[in-house]
Order: structure tokens, then sequence, then C-alpha cells
């Protein structure tokens, strides 16, 4: 990976602009410590400066490429003393040799600089360090915005398989039994089993082919669950009575695929199933500019229920709601001991 | 050979349907009747005393398991559902068979050769005699009683104790007393564990139900519940209060 600060032109001008505030400072200090005239001031902190500005460039790769994830910190602290040793002297012997072949005969700059060169390693130190340490900030926070990414993106994921766990499965025994049905009209009525064939699979292609869509229309809703109370008049004939009652006007509005599927068959389950002699099921959809509401309602015998709580099926449709709308208010229970009604309202966005 | 007198019993019309078209062309099976739901199984069995049951589990009301349980001599029962995890309560009630929904006609030939065998050997009442000492999965809800002809479902959240009276049950509940057919083994092993325990050899008790517990004799405890009833304790029943309560 190449170094941060010439990938980008604007860093890589912050860089030079930083050196450059460093050497006016050298020139400044040379000048006015009072022995150096500005022109050889100028050359000592220009050739100084811009030399270890260059290894600096240079002190990415080995920080970069050497790092490893499980280093211990012995290692490290030996890596950068070792790499501190070898830029500062390699960086101190070059601006030596420089300066000196530069000024050979000027006997007054050459007893400063031999003078100068333990508190100039120390400054190289420094130089060092805070370039190390500018390379340490930029490598943690690049992996620190990688793993908010990561992050994001895993809890999108859980999300999304949380969705499609949440989304209705096909109940099997309603598929058994209807089968069992099937096998049944086959013997005694042919082309009513022919027509069971085509909607119980026209059931099933719905249910499986949209898991990926989030949000689907009214109307489509309507016609899957259509099929599937054909489906159940079939199994139990007159046990089972629908009435529904859609407004025209809401038939393009838009909720969650499969949300009502569940309810229906809820529906049919605690009405028709525990009913010896019949149970209504009733559907409402009204709908105003910002809101769908849909009422499911059926006749139930508490008397007769396995369970008192709410159903693992309201729990995964409030789940549901409450990760598309973010909401928590959407869904209502109402009932008494002849009716049980769920009520939900879908705001269209 | 004598023919067989067969009731079915499935609330779906078409699942009755398809036994019937299944069963036309066997000369030694006579259909007696066919009934919609358990209530009218059970009048139904009592009344024409079939010698086989062609049963589905699902039904309104009352499953066929407790219809089952409402009978004093249960007839030779094939279980015919779409559900494949009652099969081992199922087979505790003695089913002879256990037939999954959609199922073909040879499947249904196999089985009732096997209730045929059975009923020829004598079909008598060993349910619950099979598996006992099985770990059981399915515990009980609710139990059905019959005081009459009326028949009742109690959850069991709703029952203080049992206690053993002969063959049968008295189970008592907040509103009253019912007898059932059964044993304490039986309810002892279906009853949930961590809210019913066997205190006695005459007494199953829902442990929220006790107040106060006290010595008696050296080997008995009395133990007092909240409706008021007091039941021994044997030392057993005091051993299976501490393993499980920490009394």
């Amino acid at each position: 990976m190449q170094n941060p600060i010439i990938s980008g032109r604007k860093t890589f001008y912050y860089y030079l602009g930083i050196w450059f505030i460093v050497i006016c400072f050298h020139i400044f200090l040379l000048v006015f410590s009072g022995h150096i005239s500005v022109g050889t001031a100028m050359a000592d902190s220009v050739v100084s400066n811009l030399l270890f500005g260059s290894i600096g460039l240079g002190l990415w790769y080995p920080i970069f490429y050497g790092k490893d994830e499980d280093e211990k910190l012995i290692s490290v602290i030996i890596n950068n003393v070792v790499g501190c040793l070898l830029a500062v002297g390699f960086w101190l012997g070059l601006t030596y040799f420089l300066l000196v072949s530069m000024y050979s005969t000027d006997q007054i700059y050459l007893g400063f600089i031999r003078k100068s060169l333990p508190w100039r390693a120390g400054i190289g130190l420094l130089y060092y360090e805070v370039i190390i340490m500018v390379y340490y900030l930029i490598i943690f926070y690049r992996n620190n915005k990688e793993n908010l990414i990561k992050e994001a993106e895993l809890k999108a994921l859980v999300k999304e398989s949380e969705l499609n766990s949440l989304k209705s499965q096909i109940n099997p025994h309603f598929l058994f039994n209807s089968l069992n049905s099937i096998s049944s009209l086959t013997m005694i009525e042919p082309s009513k089993a022919q027509e069971m064939i085509i909607k119980l699979s026209e059931f099933l292609r719905y249910t499986t082919s949209n898991k990926d869509e989030k949000l689907t229309s009214l109307d489509r809703e309507i016609n899957n669950i259509n099929r599937y109370l054909d489906i159940e008049k079939i199994r139990f004939g007159k046990r089972l009575v629908v009435k529904q009652d859609i407004q025209e006007a809401c038939c393009k509005l838009k909720l969650p695929g499969l949300i009502l599927q569940p309810l229906l068959e809820n529906a049919v389950k605690y009405g028709v199933y525990e009913s010896t002699e019949g149970s209504t099921i009733e559907m409402a959809c009204s709908c105003n500019s910002s809101a769908l509401s849909v009422v499911i309602r059926n006749e139930w015998d508490p008397e007769f229920q396995y369970n008192k709580g709410e159903g693992i099926g309201l729990r995964n449709i409030r789940s549901r709601l409450r990760i598309l709308y973010n909401r928590d208010d959407l869904l209502t229970i109402k009932k008494d001991n002849r009716n049980f009604e769920v009520t939900i309202i879908f705001p269209q966005i | 050979m004598e023919t067989i007198r067969a009731l079915i019993i499935d609330d779906e019309q078409l699942a009755r349907e398809l036994i019937k078209n299944y069963l036309k062309d066997q000369p030694d099976i006579q259909i007696i009747g066919e009934c919609e739901n358990g209530f009218e199984g059970a009048r139904s069995i009592a009344e024409l005393k079939p010698d086989l049951v062609l049963l589905d589990i699902q039904m309104p009301k009352i499953n066929g398991f407790e219809m089952l349980e409402l009978i004093d001599n249960p007839p030779v029962t094939i279980f015919i559902t779409a559900h494949n995890d009652h099969a081992i309560r199922a087979f505790e009630m003695n089913a002879v068979d256990y037939l999954l929904k959609p199922y073909s006609q040879e499947r249904l030939m196999a089985a009732l050769e096997k209730a045929k065998e059975k009923i020829r050997a004598g079909a008598k009442d060993d349910r619950m005699k099979l598996l006992v000492g099985q770990p059981l999965t399915e515990k009980l809800e609710r139990i059905v009683v019959k005081t009459g002809t009326k028949i009742r479902v109690i959850p069991v959240d709703r029952i203080i104790y049992l206690e053993a009276q002969d063959d049968y049950i008295m189970v008592y509940t907040d509103e009253g007393k019912h007898l059932k057919q059964g044993t304490m083994k039986y309810y002892e092993d279906h009853l949930d564990p961590s809210k019913f325990v066997r205190v006695h050899r005459s007494y199953i008790v829902r442990i929220d139900q006790v107040t106060q517990l006290e010595p008696y004799t050296k080997e008995n405890y009395i133990m007092k519940l909240k409706n008021g009833a007091s039941l021994k304790v044997s030392r057993n029943g005091l051993k299976n209060l501490k393993d499980k309560f920490n009394f």
C-alpha cells in the first residue's frame, strides 16, 4: 500500500508545508544564535530538513509492511529502536557529509557543525518519533474505519436474515393436510383435485418467490390470501366462512409481503380448526393518504385454546414492523370471549 | 373370518372420504360410522363399540388423544395425522400404527394387517405400559374430563392436586373436582416436572399451591395448600421436594 502522504496531492502539500515551517524555524535559530551567515544557515536547514523529509516518506513502508497483528510489545520496541538508530544515523551521516563538502573552507561553520552533532541527533530522534506516531495514527484510524464499515455491513446482514426468518414460512401441516385432501379428491372428484393443485401451486410459488421484495401491493397480497382461504374452504367446506370488505382505493397501497398470511393462518387455526360448527373470518381494509389499515377478525372459543399468551406468529409480525417502520404501535389486538381481532396500520412512505 | 367394525374420526370430510375409498373393496372391514370431532367420537365409541378406530389427532376442541382418554376400554386404534411429532404419545396410547398424511392405500392395508392381528389376539387395554421408563417429550398442557355427558377441558395451570382413587384419579381444581381414568405414574410422567411433584403414593401437587410443610410422625410430613387442604407427604415425597425445590 502506498504512503498516504504521497497518495494524495493535498496531504503531500501539507507535508511540504510543515517542513517549510521547520526549515524557516531552523534558519531563524541558526542566524540568531549569531555565528552563521544567512546563506549558510539556509543551506544547512534545507539540506538537513529535506533529507529528513525524504527519509520520513520512506519510513512508511517498513512500518506498514512490518507490522504484525499479534506482534509482541517487546519486538515492536526493538524494531522501532533499530529503525530509529538506522534512520537517524543515516540522515546524520549524509547531512554531515554534504554540508562538510559544501563548506569545507569555512572553519567556523565546520567547528559549529561538529559541536552541534549531538543535538542534531536529538532533533532527528524527535522528528523520527513524530513521523512514526503520525503513521501509526493513520494505520489505527484506517483499521478503525474498516472495522466500523464491517460492523455496519454485518448489522445489515443480520437484519436481512432476521427479516427472512420472520417472514411467514409455509406451515407443513397445512401442506400435508392439503395434499391429503387432493389425494382424496383424485378419487372422488378429479377436476376439483386439479383446481386445488393449481391453487396450492400458485400459493407456494407466491410464498417462496417473494423473499427478496420488502414491500408489495395490497391487491397482490389479497390475491394470495384468497388462494390460501380457497384451499382451506375445500378442506373444511361450510365450516369456514369468509367475509371481506376491501376498499377499491387501497388496492395499490404498499405493505410488507406475506405479513398478513400468518394472521389469516392463526384466524383459521383458532377459528376453524378449533370449532365444531364453523367459524367466520372477517377481513377489512381501509385507508387514507398516509396509512393503510387492515383488520382481521375471527370467532373463537377461549375455553378450548391451548396457549393463552401471544404466540410466536404475532411476535414475529411485531418485530418485522419494528424493523421496517421503526415503530412499536402498529399492531393492536382486541379480544373477548367470542372474537379475536388484530389491526395493523401500514404507514405509506 | 369375522368382519372388523371400524369407526372413522376425522374433522375433514375429504380425509374421511379417502379412508372410505381406500377400504371400499375390503370385504372384512365394515365402516360402521363417521365422526367429525372428538365429542361425537367418544359418544359413538361408547354406543357402537367398534373393533377399530381410524383416528385423526388435530380436531376441534379436544384432540384425538384427549378423546381416547375419555373412553373406558378404547378399541384398537390407528392414528392418521399430518403431524409427525406425536408418534411417541400415540404408541403410549397403545396405537397399532401411526400413518402420516398423505398416505397410500398400501400403507393403510399394512396398518390394517397389524390391527387385525391385534384384534384377533384380543385387544386388552395395556396402554401406558408400553414405554414406561422412557424419557417423554410431550408434556400435558391440559386434561379433558367428563362429568356425566359434559366434557370439560382443564388447563394444567388450574390443577391444584391429583389424588389416586383405585383405577381413577381425582383432579382437584380451583372450582371443583373431577374424576378421571388414569394412573398416578402416567400423570407423574406427563405433567411438567418443574410445576408438579409427587409427594405421596396418592398425591401429585402443584408446587406453587403449597403454603407450609410440617412434621407429622417420624416418617411423614403434612403439607398445607392454599385452598386449605392438608395432604400427607411420604419420605420419598419429601425427598422429591428437596431434590427439586430445595425445601
